[in-house]
């Protein structure tokens, strides 16, 4: 039978108990320790709300409304970030080429992390000569550098896919050829690490438990292993999509992205370019949404990294 | 080791042939050299069959590859259109070192044509190379040494701007404050067009003023980039067991940052840098059109536009031979630096 | 902990409003203040006591040169194996053409004592035979006599298949070219053609340094000639190229004419036109060409002198009626109500600055429009118009969403292609507009140039015929009106792939065509013109949105500038800084 001082302990002991905390708590709360990645949150929710959001103000034939008139008009009240060479006005088009610039990063993210993972996960699990020759060819995408792959691609491509109507609104097919050639020419760094951590994980007792009860290949593959290295996927996911921004950016500057009429703020600098002195709001504000865009996700992508493992080595890529 | 090098060596190859298949076919399938031959006018058709056949680009895919791999010297060719092969060819093809010929400077070597720029570019490359180096290293010590000041979170937040801009964007805002707007107020100015001004000529003095913008905006984004991982890289080590020890032996905390810390954690930043040629280059695109730089990257850009696939297959194999290169002497000079690491 | 996050907020802050102050609009450009590169001539002193007379300083103490911003570098400077406008252009300074063009685009003799016609027997009455005589004081800058041998070597050589040259056009109509003394050129063709002025003898090469590098080597592809070309019989010759940054050439002493007044001409490569502006208004440099629209008045406004200068260009929409074309453009009334509904004046005067003005068919930019027919009609922009057009025709618009349909329910899709130059973007987009306007949907397109002017077999769109409108900038074999877009022999096709006529195949547009190249009397040929152009032009076969010059900008220092619009630097041998 208990004495009170037993069960008083006891009851003291069980309040001071805490609820263990799940992995993914435990990640939600050294993420939001992490002011930054939180700032950088905010400020890309403001973005995609100013994206998104801005669409429920104007109307799409507004953003592609053309007087010429009106052609590069500096700021004022009627068209607060000015107009462009054919009188468009120029924070319409940056909503609209705002929705299009965080579509085609994060499309761009899923290609790349289906390409990475499927390639990371097939090479580190069967390992021998399947691995030998994915690698031969993943390290063959990643001896050229990322831009020239990108620029003879959208040569290739370009034009290739005609104009889609989703939603009620056109979009130049191009969209679809920078989503695909951004994904094909980003997976490399993701399947060497999805590899590695295949390479390490196959062979912890889980895998060799699940080997022996029979359990599928393809399900060891997908809902045993995969789900312990979610952690770098989603790291290097995010830090993509900011990568895919900006290799959108890149190559409309150059001249090879997304062509017009459809607004991104990439082929938006592309034109604004010989305007560098006579009319710097071409590109100042495009430029700039640029960058406060990939900054926020930096940020965020930052704090994640801390967050998924503070003690993990960190690469500059 | 030697072996190691050699295994290195010998594994680059299919890797080589793999990527110029790659590279040829899309190059091959793009666009169409002879559509206006740079001109204002359409070519016209009897030309374009003319050119058409005599420049080879009448064949199938794989005949063109071949012909450009090793050479067509020992087939004949049908220059006259007649389809009788009669003209011996006098392609010696890339593995024996023939790039062969541009289609845009008709009859001028690929190699020649390379080799005039490639020293432009380097000029670039390499002091922006340097200049990474030294101040990622610099300014990520700094700032891990100096970890929650204010001076670190400056450095932070402007490491975290530098390195999420695109490259275009400094050079345009560098451009525009240091070139148009410093004249504009009657300061000294930086010039923003090409490598030299051409009546003062091509002196050091003058490549030098002309490289300064360029090679800032090279160097932004990497340096800053590279300082965090240093600074990340900084912080771990300090935190290690033998730096506790060194600092308990009395060595003074200079001797143990320099001595110590910096040299384990600049070891990483072997690696990196090593990956970033590839980086470097594709900014070198970007920066080279902007300012007028004559160099490989305008080179690359220039061509690609006109669909001129000799120039512009050897620029790509170029840069992958380089690559390779500079990946495997980063590999060897990381094992030579840290002792725990062998290759078999 | 707040610490960090506010201080970091603070410093992105800080270098945005640094970013914001920084990117104002531009101060008021510097005016262009070239000083002449001259020494002044020191004042003439009355009373001074200078005991001898010495003559003011003339002679300038550095050489006198003149600097082209050039925004494209010549892939060659062998006439033959470039097509560039950047390099052709160049072929007054070092290279001679047996006659060439003045600022009217009227041709006078060169290196002929007079142009060949029939008045003078140069041209035979069957006009099979042309006869050149040259002049007998003619010679290379090496001194070597300029003779026949060169023209028939020069011929020789364009047709020899070992030297893959870019175009044998027009020689390839000849049947032979002979040279009976060394005065003497002898061209003989099969049947009369027309348009022999403008386009034979463009450039004349130097037998005495290309034939031994020809029996060497087996062909002139490789020759140093054609990157140096160290012999030439311009005013100039050339001097140096250094890749990537300049080109330069100084003053032919052995030139017949006389010594050129400037002592060099050096071409600065810039990368773009922004680069070519700041050069310009900076004053490093004294001329530029292919300027955008949009930097003409700056330029004015600094002083300097915009020429625009016709070179038989116009921009227009080239229409696709071949049989894979849509229904819609195949219908005339739809094309007439399309040419009612865009407002080119407002392109011109908006888009262009009022610079340029909107033509009616190809031919007006030249010879002041005496091929154009006095018969026709402009279209004018009339939106109301061409509604009622369309709703006669059938074109109905039954579902209310703005674009009309045809008969069978399927609405009025147009599909319109060019490149992606940005005036062409932008033309694109208020097209788009204003077809829509009077509901016609324009689906737009634009393609890099090399993919949308590539062949048949390259797929290219123009060539396959996936376009209903093609937008390009485009001319004669100017200054002859001769074109041959539209035979019937030139549809592309599995057999015929390389053909370039993308437009399709009229009957009776074939026949005038056919009949003009072989017409040797002018006045029936600019009959047969007229006639061309009012049948296009009515049946809006081809659409023009507006004339497209060449722009000159150049320093205002400079005397003498004229430019030709066929041979643009024809005298800057009399190019001259004013003191």
């Amino acid at each position: 039978m208990m004495g009170t001082a037993e069960s008083d302990v006891i009851k003291i002991q069980e309040e001071f108990k805490t609820e263990a905390l799940t992995p993914g708590q435990l990640m939600r709360m050294r993420f939001v320790r992490h002011k930054m990645a939180v700032f950088g949150l905010v400020m890309l929710v403001v973005l995609i709300l100013y994206s998104f959001g801005g669409a429920l103000f104007f109307s799409e034939a507004q953003a592609n409304f053309t007087d010429t008139k009106l052609r590069l008009s500096s700021p004022s009240a009627a068209h607060p970030f000015g107009t462009d060479t054919v009188g468009r006005d120029i924070l319409i088009r940056t909503i609209y080429g705002g929705q299009i610039s965080l579509l085609i990063g994060m499309a761009a993210v899923v290609v790349e992390v289906v390409l990475g993972v499927l390639i990371g996960a097939i090479a580190g699990y069967y390992g021998g000569w399947i691995d030998g020759l994915l690698m031969r060819f993943t390290e063959a995408m990643f001896n050229i550098p990322q831009l020239f792959l990108l620029l003879v691609m959208a040569k290739f491509f370009g034009g290739s896919v005609p104009d889609i109507n989703l939603f009620g609104r056109q979009f130049s097919g191009s969209v679809i050829v920078i989503i695909v050639i951004i994904g094909l020419t980003s997976w490399m760094y993701l399947a060497r690490i999805v590899r590695a951590n295949f390479l390490s994980l196959k062979e912890r007792e889980f895998v060799l438990a699940a080997h022996t009860t029979g359990t599928s290949n393809l399900s060891i593959i997908f809902q045993h292993i995969l789900p312990n290295s979610i952690a770098p996927i989603i790291v290097s996911g995010t830090l993509s999509v900011a990568n895919a921004i900006l290799s959108e950016a890149y190559i409309s500057f150059l001249g090879l992205g997304v062509k017009p009429p459809t607004a991104t703020w990439g082929n938006m600098l592309e034109g604004a370019y010989n305007y560098v002195a006579t009319a710097p709001w071409l590109w100042i504000f495009p430029g700039l949404l640029i960058v406060l865009t990939v900054l926020s996700i930096n940020f965020v992508g930052d704090g994640l990294r801390d967050a998924v493992d503070p003690h993990a080595l960190i690469d500059a890529g | 080791m030697s072996r190691y090098i050699i295994r290195r060596l010998l594994q680059a190859i299919p890797l080589l042939f793999i990527i110029s298949v790659l590279l040829f076919v899309l190059m091959i399938n793009t666009g169409d050299p002879l559509s206006t031959l740079g001109g204002r006018r359409v070519t016209r058709p009897e030309d374009r069959e003319r050119l058409s056949r005599q420049l080879g680009l009448d064949q199938p895919i794989y005949k063109q590859y071949l012909f450009w791999l090793i050479g067509n010297d020992w087939t004949k060719v049908d220059m006259e259109g007649d389809g009788i092969a009669e003209t011996p060819g006098t392609r010696k093809g890339i593995l024996r070192g023939d790039f062969g010929t541009s289609m845009v400077q008709r009859g001028k070597a690929v190699t020649e044509i390379i080799l005039d720029r490639l020293p432009n570019t380097l000029i670039l490359m390499i002091p922006a190379e340097i200049i990474v180096i030294i101040l990622s290293l610099a300014v990520g010590v700094y700032s891990a040494l100096r970890q929650y000041t204010v001076t670190d979170h400056i450095i932070t937040g402007l490491s975290f701007i530098g390195y999420s801009m695109p490259i275009f964007f400094i050079a345009l805002v560098s451009m525009y404050i240091f070139g148009v707007n410093f004249k504009a107020w009657g300061l000294p100015y930086l010039p923003t067009v090409g490598m030299f001004d051409p009546k003062i000529g091509k002196t050091t003095g003058q490549v030098l003023l002309h490289m300064v913008l360029p090679i800032f905006s090279l160097t932004v984004i990497s340096a800053a980039g590279y300082s965090r991982f240093v600074r990340s890289q900084m912080l771990e080590v300090i935190s290690e067991d033998y730096i506790r020890t060194a600092r308990s032996k009395g060595l003074p905390n200079r001797m143990v940052i320099t001595g110590h810390a910096l040299k384990n954690a600049a070891l990483p930043l072997v690696t990196i840098i090593g990956l970033d040629i590839p980086l470097l280059l594709g900014g070198a695109v970007v920066t080279e059109s902007i300012f007028a730089w004559p160099g490989m990257g305008r080179l690359f850009i220039d061509h690609l536009s006109r669909s001129d696939t000799p120039v512009v297959m050897g620029i790509l194999m170029m840069i992958s031979v380089a690559v390779i290169l500079s990946q495997l002497i980063t590999d060897i000079i990381y094992a030579w630096l840290d002792p725990r690491i062998r290759y078999s | 902990m707040k610490i960090k996050l506010w201080l970091i907020v603070m410093t992105v802050l800080i270098v945005f409003s640094l970013v914001m102050t920084a990117c104002q609009p531009a101060a008021t450009p510097v005016p262009a203040t070239d000083e002449p590169v001259v020494v002044e001539p020191t004042a003439a002193e009355p009373a001074a006591p200078e005991p001898t007379a010495e003559a003011p300083m003339e002679a300038p103490m550095e050489p006198q040169v003149v600097t082209f911003a050039w925004t494209q570098e010549p892939d060659s400077l062998h006439p033959f194996y470039t097509d560039m406008w950047f390099s052709a252009t160049l072929q007054q300074l070092y290279l001679c053409w047996a006659w060439e063009f003045d600022d009217q685009n009227v041709a006078y003799p060169n290196l002929v004592k007079e142009i060949p016609s029939v008045e003078n027997g140069g041209i035979s009455a069957d006009g099979l035979t042309i006869t050149l005589h040259l002049r007998d004081d003619i010679v290379w800058s090496d001194g070597e006599p300029i003779t026949s041998a060169d023209f028939k070597f020069t011929y020789d050589m364009l047709m020899d298949d070992a030297n893959s040259v870019n175009s044998k056009y027009p020689y390839d109509a000849l049947d032979s070219v002979e040279a009976p003394d060394a005065q003497t050129v002898v061209m003989n063709f099969p049947e009369p053609f027309s348009a022999w002025e403008a386009n034979f003898w463009r450039g004349i090469l130097p037998k005495h340094v290309l034939q031994p590098v020809f029996d060497t080597e087996g062909s002139m592809m490789g020759a140093d000639w054609n990157l140096a070309p160290t012999v030439g019989c311009g005013p100039y010759i050339f001097d140096e190229w250094e890749s990537g940054s300049f080109l330069r050439f100084t003053k032919n002493e052995n030139y017949w004419k006389g010594t050129a007044k400037i002592d060099d001409v050096f071409l600065q490569f810039v990368p773009d036109d922004a680069a070519q502006t700041a050069a310009l208004l900076a004053g490093d440099a004294d001329l530029g060409t292919f300027i955008p629209v949009s930097d003409v008045p700056t330029f004015q406004d600094a002083g300097l002198t915009v020429f625009t200068v016709d070179s038989g260009y116009a921009e227009g929409w080239f229409i696709n009626f071949r049989d894979m074309a849509s229904p819609g453009i195949r219908d005339v009334v739809v094309r007439q109500a399309i040419a009612m509904s865009l407002d080119r004046e407002a392109i011109s005067q908006d888009l262009l600055l009022g610079l340029t003005h909107p033509v009616e068919t190809l031919w007006d930019p030249i010879a002041g429009g005496a091929y154009v027919s006095p018969d026709i009609v402009p279209w004018k922009y009339d939106p109301e118009a061409a509604k009622t057009m369309l709703e006669d025709a059938g074109y109905i618009d039954t579902d209310g969403d703005g674009i009309r349909e045809y008969k069978d329910g399927s609405p009025l899709v147009l599909v319109h292609g060019t490149t992606i130059r940005e005036i062409r973007q932008d033309i694109q987009a208020v097209a788009q507009q204003q077809l829509r306007e009077v509901g016609i949907d324009l689906a737009i397109e634009s393609q890099d140039s090399d993919i949308f002017f590539g062949g048949y077999a390259d797929g290219a769109p123009p060539a396959i015929g996936d376009q209903d409108i093609m937008e390009w900038s485009d001319s004669t074999y100017f200054p002859d009106p001769d074109t041959d877009y539209w035979l019937c022999s030139q549809l592309p096709s599995a057999d015929n792939p390389y053909g370039y006529n993308y437009y399709g195949c009229d009957e009776k547009l074939d026949a005038l065509f056919q009949a003009q190249i072989i017409e040797t009397d002018p006045t029936a040929r600019e009959a047969i013109f007229h006639e061309i152009s009012k049948y296009m032009h009515d049946n809006v076969l081809w659409y023009g949105i507006y004339s497209d010059p060449d722009l000159w900008v150049v320093n205002s220092n400079l005397t003498n500038v004229k430019f030709s619009g066929v041979t643009p630097f024809y005298n800057i041998w009399e190019w001259d800084f004013a003191k």
